[in-house]
């Protein structure tokens, strides 16, 4: 079985940094497919670099026998990306404030805040039988007519 | 992320190109900053034109190498922040903790 599963919506990796380029790469083609400006695009990869990095760190703890799955579904104009870990969730509410007191020099702990600061809408959701999904949305303007309609743009004429 | 770097005087210049968003091109730029403290280089312009967007792990590079610096008497600078990094760094409030410049020159200057 291959390490890396791809299909056109979907992205299934082993819990490592190692593959981090290749969801960003998956992303990267997705969303210029869908028409999504630089900058939108920017603040979505930044955003899912942001979800995988936790799910392999603190969802997965490393272990490469999990994956992490990360699915696309782009819908008139916006995209909705999930990231889903094997791992055992985590409480929100203990997530400290990063821009607050000594939490601002601290070197991680900015995860969660630049996604929200990034995106429209996030969702966590934790599975009974273990594991995290956070689902993030973001509207986007097109640059160019995509190749589809699905950006909710009349196609080319 | 490729990362080249070179010396203008006594201040150590480094230019990372492309994304910074954890694994190993990551550690790359880490490790470089850390040598430079362990070769006694305590002045550092990072030059970040050519960096599209960096993340968390990015910016926590960023604060290790500057904290490293300052408790050994030197200071990390930035050099051509990009409007995405800019507006990351305000996002973070970290925009009040770095010194930043409009050019290399500048930053160099400014030691």
């Amino acid at each position: 079985m291959p390490e890396v599963q791809k299909s056109k919506n979907r992205i299934v990796i082993p819990s490592s940094q190692d593959y981090l380029v290749e969801v960003d790469r998956f992303l990267e083609t997705r969303l210029k497919e869908a028409g999504m400006n630089e900058s939108d695009l920017a603040d979505v990869a930044i955003s899912v670099s942001e979800a995988v990095n936790n799910a392999i760190f603190h969802g997965n703890k490393c272990d490469l026998k999990k994956k992490i799955t990360v699915r696309v579904k782009v819908e008139s104009g916006t995209v909705e990306v999930q990231v889903e870990d094997q791992g055992r969730g985590f409480d929100l509410s203990e997530i400290p404030n990063p821009v607050e007191g000594d939490n601002l020099l601290k070197q991680v702990g900015r995860g969660i805040f630049i996604i929200k600061s990034l995106m429209d809408r996030l969702d966590f959701s934790f599975a009974p039988e273990g594991g995290t999904i956070l689902k993030m949305y973001k509207s986007f303007q097109t640059t160019r007519r995509s190749s589809s309609s699905e950006a909710g743009l009349p196609l080319a004429e | 992320m490729k990362l080249s770097s070179h010396q203008v005087g006594d201040v150590a210049v480094l230019e990372p190109k492309g994304k910074i968003m954890g694994g190993p091109d990551a550690t790359l730029l880490h490790d470089h900053l850390h040598d430079l403290i362990k070769e006694n280089k305590k002045n550092v312009v990072i030059d970040l034109a050519k960096v599209d967007w960096m993340n968390s792990t990015g910016l926590g590079i960023l604060i290790s190498g500057l904290t490293t610096l300052r408790n050994n008497g030197g200071e990390l600078k930035l050099a051509n922040v990009t409007e995405k990094i800019e507006s990351l760094l305000t996002i973070t409030k970290l925009i009040t903790v770095f010194e930043n410049y409009d050019s290399v020159e500048e930053a160099v200057g400014s030691f």
